[in-house]
């Protein structure tokens, strides 16, 4: 058996809804079946064979091949199995994800991870906004699992988090941790501004200092070796990132905040 | 059957089914985890008035660590599921949370699971912080001397209490010399504890007692200045008899540490003023594991 693979053959103009394409939902499918299953693009459908050439019969592991940013809702409400996206991918990805891995070669758009539960979700490139939040008017962001970032991430990193762990081997953008209600974020690069504004509880480790300093809301609580840190950088070792190659630590400054709320949450920065 | 001149009684030691977990404890040197597990496993020699019976399985080197610090490994015994679970809470709380620089995490994947931190945390006032690790949920305390940090659970698996073997010797320093061999040995076992002091039991119980309020008392049958007033089981020669109790987390383990415990009394011999091994039961109606000597020596 080979991977079933779903290969763009067009370019599409208007934003493709893919969340009928998981393992969950395609397992025991015939290709005829899968082919003829309907995807809403913009306001209109289209059959599947109408965008993509199909190829492979195996339903646990999918390859979206010649992606673009225009493929939503990839991995949605998953439970099992793989994706293996290769190139750019759109908004929602993982969404709901419960389980199973996700890979993509490229970029993602905004809502990476979206109140995810569990699995783990690897971008190797760049993710957009809102990467492990909640959806607007939603008050839980990601709820357990692993986020994994190659590049770098934009604004709003773990907006809602509730939950999980996201790794950003590069830097996170602006209000990165905002309004995080629990979980760890774990940055090597640099961060924008505004960390964790909102922020309630929850850890931010950092390998450096942010380049705009710690926000006012925070209060330095001092130097201190945590114990917990050997054994959470030891559980890195099992992923595939540069967090696993990273030298075991414990000894961090530690701000608590934001103070503007109940300020339970924690900034660590390796020291 | 003799070995080495001691004469190994053809009887057996009966043992009950007992609930069972294993702890971890860490600190900043082997000094202190050390400290903090001696008062975890204090006064845990019986399930009778202790609660529990609780001992150090083993030192642990930094690298055997959850988090590579020295540590030592502990094992905890009650007689079920919520005593188990009240006597590793209280202990955790007053013995190893108190202690400086102390971590404590579950060393057994056991068939079901009881509190370990999970309400320790309570004591961060609210400051305390939760962290899920490989699948396995932490507790960070604030504490005065920085962090305490606990897992939240810790597996109990199904166990086995009361594996014994008595030692008849000459005199008193035969009988304590030929068990301090004996417990060195059965030391290097895993998964076993003897819990009473030094592993050894002077005062050996029967059960029941003339007095109504006991229900155990002392052996008179084998309690050497009485040879000459009760139905006793000790011949003229024998002045002393000690005995080791063995806890395990399977019968399989204690099977193990009677054979290795019992060789190495065997192995002063008679030369040495050791004249017996014998073993203590009920007739076999207290409990369904029964530790055959012979057998076990065989």
């Amino acid at each position: 058996m080979s991977a079933l693979t779903f290969t763009l053959n067009t370019t599409a103009k208007q934003r493709i809804d893919c969340s009928p394409l998981t393992p969950d939902l395609l397992a025991e499918q015939s290709l005829t079946d899968i082919a003829a299953i309907e995807l809403v693009i913009g306001n209109a459908t289209e059959r599947v064979d109408s965008l993509f050439n199909l190829s492979g019969d195996d339903a646990s592991e999918i390859q979206f091949v010649n992606s673009t940013d225009k493929l939503d809702f990839i991995g949605h409400n998953m439970t099992t199995g793989s994706i293996t996206v290769k190139g750019n991918v759109g908004a929602y990805l993982g969404i709901f994800l419960d389980g199973g891995q996700i890979e993509v070669t490229g970029n993602t758009d905004v809502y990476t991870a979206c109140e995810m539960k569990s699995g783990q979700i690897k971008i190797n490139g760049n993710a957009g906004d809102f990467i492990g939040g909640a959806r607007p008017g939603r008050r839980n962001g990601m709820t357990g699992g692993t986020v994994i970032i190659t590049g770098n991430t934009g604004a709003r990193t773990g907006d809602h988090m509730r939950r999980g762990m996201i790794l950003i081997e590069g830097n996170a953008g602006d209000y990165c941790a905002a309004r995080m209600i629990s979980g760890t974020i774990a940055v090597l690069g640099d961060v924008g501004s505004h960390l964790g504004l909102g922020m309630k509880r929850g850890t931010v480790l950092l390998n450096q200092m942010p380049s705009q300093g710690i926000t006012a809301n925070f209060n330095d609580c001092g130097a201190h070796t945590l114990a917990f840190l050997p054994l959470l950088i030891t559980s890195f070792r099992q992923l595939d990132s540069k967090f696993a190659t990273i030298d075991t630590y414990s000894r961090i400054q530690r701000y608590a905040g934001d103070l503007a709320g109940i300020g339970m949450g924690e900034i660590l920065v390796k020291i | 059957m003799i070995i080495n001149g001691v004469i190994i009684d053809e009887t057996f030691a009966e043992a009950f089914p007992m609930k069972g977990t294993r702890l971890i404890i860490t600190a900043l040197n082997a000094k202190w985890a050390m400290i903090s597990a001696q008062a975890f496993t204090g006064f845990a020699t019986s399930v009778i008035a202790c609660g529990c019976e609780a001992g150090i399985e083993r030192e642990l080197d930094p690298s055997e660590t959850p988090d590579g610090r020295p540590g030592v490994s502990i094992l905890i015994f009650a007689m079920g599921g919520k005593s188990l679970a009240k006597q590793v809470e209280t202990r955790s709380g007053q013995c190893v949370l108190t202690s400086p620089t102390s971590a404590l995490f579950s060393g057994l994947e056991g068939e079901t699971e009881i509190a370990l931190g999970q309400n320790l945390r309570y004591f961060g006032d609210g400051f305390q912080i939760s962290k899920m690790i490989d699948g396995k949920r932490y507790w960070r305390i604030p504490v005065m001397d920085g962090e305490f940090l606990t897992q939240e659970k810790t597996g109990v698996q199904a166990a086995v209490g009361g594996g014994n073997f008595l030692v008849l010797a000459e005199s008193q320093a035969q009988a304590l010399a030929a068990c301090e061999a004996a417990i060195v040995e059965m030391r290097k076992c895993p998964n076993v504890i003897m819990p009473f002091p030094g592993g050894v039991v002077r005062s050996g119980s029967k059960v029941g007692s003339k007095f109504k309020a006991l229900n155990a008392s002392t052996n008179d049958a084998f309690c050497p200045t009485l040879k000459g007033q009760t139905n006793s089981d000790l011949s003229p020669e024998v002045e002393s008899v000690m005995e080791i109790v063995i806890d395990g987390l399977t019968k399989e383990d204690i099977d193990k540490a009677m054979k290795v415990g019992i060789q190495a009394v065997c192995d002063l011999g008679a030369a040495n003023g050791i004249r017996r091994i014998s073993a203590g039961n009920y007739g076999g109606k207290l409990g369904p594991f029964h530790f055959h000597l012979q057998e076990i020596m065989a």
